[in-house]
């Protein structure tokens, strides 16, 4: 299955994602309605990008007791059914990402569905730090990464010249 | 109009970056715009601006029928009667003051692409050289730096390079998807210098971010010189076939020590020399962007000049993951500044910067408004503008107001009513980006591409419409003989061989050349020597400096002890574009409103927290803003940032319209001297 990658090596907390998610849910760019959260801590300079990453042991699913949360056969997406939801919030408390949201407004949980298999958040990346790619491909991605980490390091460190 | 589902491929002109979007429609109304997969420059991918067109197009605000100024305030018009009238009074200007007291203006409220190209021809066709736009205070500063060291300001290799360097822009909000390219080359090991007085969005992945003092590049640029002469680490092949005025340049840069820049700078000495290295390790692949930062200075071109040279010191230019130069669209040219020249009427701002017009045939908007306000040198007595809000966006707002009022005629195309429409005598309804169909040559990919024309209103003229009707009122139909702007588009086109039809079967766009690397080592370099030119004769001709001589900010030189703080303004947010966009809900939402940038030591110094209203003062004027707390590492002690365009707090109340980079004419809008004072 396809999920939404996330590379805070590359993320810069431009909130594009959020807003376009916020809009999906909403129709507004209120920032809480997003599923997919990014936090900017100018401290340390890191943007984190955090979105439901549709566990194939999926504890909200598990733990779920009105059978509200479920997986969609297409996308491989857990969803949760807002009309089954009972308001119980146990799926937040048995995500351990912090990727459930609970809506008072509706009185239902809510998280990302994946957008039916075209991702608003993947479409509105312009780093393109979030990317809409198969799990298998993601140790690859990865390693991309900490290559160019590291090709940087050693270059940084050879003390040029 | 269509019915049922349907997609439409075009670009968006929300900004400046032209992405590839697909349209999707219901029953002829657009519902949705995402970005088009085959695009070569965003890859389907899209900023939310792009998104919200949908929002902008049928906004319950947009103007849509001609509106007329009259003593009961606006009155709504047929379009006939509007052009009538406005083609009667503009006659009128120019049988007693002559051709040249009318000046054409565009801005980007529509988003421009040839449009401005039938705007320039317009006023030549009339007899008027006062062309005037809002090229002249954002992105012609840096064509001229760049063009005046290398001939054409080359594109950076960003996914090629093996180091970027960024100098006063922020991609993710200036130039979304040109953040993709960023992290490409990041994804290929990259390094990346950010050099900003602000921690911007894209500063937060920098290896090095080099927080430099506002307007004080021009110091760094030139003490990375030295280093790379100190290193040995500059390309003497280069240097040797292809540059001029080299030995000038060592000896120039030998004052500029680590130490020194970090005097000047703020810069600690030891990241001088780690940037130096890490550019010099990565040349010739050392891409380099200057952003609209630079260009709002009293030294701007020099600094932008100074940093232009690297590339060609590192022997960076013309390279793969360098600097690219591209060959421009073979377009047709609708300008007719060759048939028709009409610099001896004293194009406005020549005498003073006669730089901008040599390169751009642009006017100084800031000398207009003094020639509108005082008849000199000639009277300016008509404007007509599309797109433009200067009473926004230009420097000293309460002057660009009181001078386009004492207009005999201000006429305003828009696409809503705004701070400008509010003193026009005449306001038409604009044609948005996807309610006409131009031609846009993307030079980086060299693909020339046709817009779409989706949506269409019945008083809503396109550009060309709207300058041939004006034309053939005014006598000078001739000038304008294609049909609609579809036939101007087929002429345009012709020399590239392409056919209408092909682009519109490829609204992605179509090469019209393939891009090549070394064209310029081996033919030369479009500059009057052919070489790239460290020390410019031309310049030194008109009496400015040979060389990118540093100069120091006016803040520095000579500190105005009563106004301690030293202002940035007009740094851009992801979601609104100079003025505009502020009337779109949504955006409203995420970003509600104007806010000044402070360090916490000021904060604290102040007594103020986030919220609380200050007061800046300038020698030009004061405005009122909520204060925004900052991280300690996102701005500078000392430094404020406020984005220009709220109308509820305008900026340009106190940006100098007095003050200006002399070569550009650009006026000091990013190094202001003002005093706080809590509200």
């Amino acid at each position: 299955m396809r999920i939404v990658a996330v590379d805070p090596d590359a993320c810069v907390a431009c909130r594009d994602c959020e807003y376009a998610c916020a809009f999906r849910q909403s129709g507004d760019f209120a920032r809480s309605a997003s599923h997919i959260r990014v936090n900017f801590y100018a401290d340390e300079r890191a943007c984190v990008p955090l979105t439901c990453m549709h566990c194939e042991d999926a504890w909200c699913l598990a733990v779920c007791p009105a059978a509200a949360i479920d997986r969609d056969p297409g996308t491989g997406a857990v969803t949760i059914d807002a009309t089954r939801c009972a308001g119980c919030k146990m799926c937040l408390l048995a995500c351990p990402y912090g990727n459930i949201h609970f809506n008072a407004e509706t009185g239902v949980s809510a998280k990302c569905d994946l957008c039916g298999g075209d991702p608003m958040c993947v479409r509105a990346c312009i780093s393109g730090a979030l990317r809409y790619v198969d799990a298998e491909e993601l140790a690859d991605l990865r390693r991309e990464v900490v290559d160019a980490s590291l090709k940087r390091l050693l270059r940084l460190s050879k003390g040029v010249r | 109009m269509q019915t049922g589902p349907e997609i439409r491929h075009s670009l968006c002109r929300m900004c400046d970056d032209r992405c590839g979007i697909d349209v999707h429609l219901e029953d002829g109304r657009i519902v949705d715009i995402l970005g088009n997969k085959e695009h070569p420059w965003n890859r389907g991918r899209l900023c939310v601006k792009a998104r919200a067109a949908v929002d902008m197009i049928y906004h319950p605000d947009r103007v849509l029928t001609p509106l007329k100024r009259t003593a009961d305030g606006w009155e709504q018009i047929p379009l006939d009667q509007a052009l009538d009238e406005i083609a009667g009074r503009l006659a009128d200007v120019r049988d007693r003051y002559g051709a040249r007291s009318i000046g054409v203006w565009k801005g980007e409220a529509i988003g421009f692409g040839q449009q401005e190209t039938v705007a320039r021809r317009f006023a030549h066709a009339l007899g008027s050289p006062n062309y005037l736009s809002n090229d002249s205070m954002c992105y012609v500063g840096r064509y001229m730096g760049f063009t005046l060291v290398d001939g054409a300001w080359p594109i950076p290799d960003l996914e090629n390079a093996r180091c970027i360097v960024l100098w006063g822009a922020n991609p993710p909000y200036a130039h979304p998807n040109m953040t993709q390219y960023i992290t490409a080359a990041r994804r290929k090991g990259a390094t990346l210098v950010v050099v900003d007085p602000r921690m911007s969005a894209i500063a937060r992945r920098a290896d090095i971010h080099a927080q430099v003092r506002p307007g004080t590049d021009g110091a760094l640029a030139w003490g990375l010189v030295r280093q790379f002469v100190e290193m040995d680490a500059y390309d003497k092949d280069f240097v040797e076939d292809h540059t001029i005025g080299f030995a000038k340049v060592v000896d120039y840069a030998r004052t500029f020590t680590p130490e020194m820049v970090e005097a000047e700078t703020g810069l600690p000495a030891a990241t001088v020399k780690a940037m130096a290295r890490m550019m010099a390790d990565a040349a010739p692949r050392m891409a380099a962007y200057v952003g609209n930062g630079l260009e709002h200075h009293e030294n701007g071109v020099g600094n932008i000049r100074a940093i232009a040279m690297i590339d060609g010191l590192l022997g960076a230019l013309d390279r793969e993951g360098g600097t690219l130069f591209k060959e421009p669209a073979p377009l047709r040219d609708l300008t007719l500044y060759d048939e028709m020249p009409l610099r001896h009427l004293s194009p406005l701002g020549t005498d003073r910067f006669p730089v901008l017009y040599d390169m751009r045939q642009e006017c100084h908007t800031m000398t207009a408004m003094e020639a509108i306000l005082s008849d000199e040198p000639y009277p300016l007595r008509a404007l007509v503008m599309t797109g433009a809000n200067p009473a926004s966006t230009n420097p000293n707002s309460p002057k660009v107001l009181e001078a386009l009022r004492s207009l005999d005629l201000l006429v305003v195309r828009d696409l809503f009513m705004t701070e400008t429409t509010a003193v026009a005598d005449y306001v038409l309804p604009a044609a948005s980006f996807l309610e006409r169909t131009e031609l846009h040559a993307h030079a980086k990919h060299q693909i020339v591409s046709l817009t779409d024309k989706v949506v269409s209103w019945s008083d809503v003229q396109g550009e060309y419409d709207f300058w041939h009707d004006l034309a053939v009122r005014l006598g000078i139909g001739e000038y304008f003989p294609w049909e609609d702007e579809t036939a101007l588009n087929r002429w345009l086109l012709e020399p590239t061989g392409l056919s209408l039809e092909t682009l519109e079967a490829h609204r992605e766009g179509v090469e019209y050349s393939p891009p090549r690397v070394g064209r310029r080592r081996q033919a030369g370099f479009d500059t009057p020597s052919g070489k790239v030119e460290f020390a410019s004769a031309y310049l030194k001709d008109l009496g400015y400096d040979e060389l990118p001589v540093y100069h120091r900010p006016a803040y520095r030189r000579e500190p105005d002890a009563a106004r301690p703080f030293v202002l940035m303004t007009g740094a851009r947010k992801l979601l609104y574009l100079h003025s505009r966009f502020r009337n779109i809900p949504r955006f409203r939402t995420a970003i509600p409103g104007p806010e000044v940038e402070m360090h916490p030591d000021d904060a604290a110094a102040l007594g103020v927290a986030d919220g609380d209203t200050i007061r800046l003062t300038s020698p030009i004027g004061a405005v009122d803003l909520p204060v925004k707390v900052v991280a300690e590492n996102e701005i500078l002690p000392g430094n404020l940032q406020v984005t220009h365009g709220w109308r509820e707090a305008n900026v340009n109340l106190v940006t100098h319209d007095d003050r200006f980079d002399p070569v550009s004419g650009f006026p000091l809008m990013k190094s202001i001297e003002v005093s706080v004072q809590k509200v």
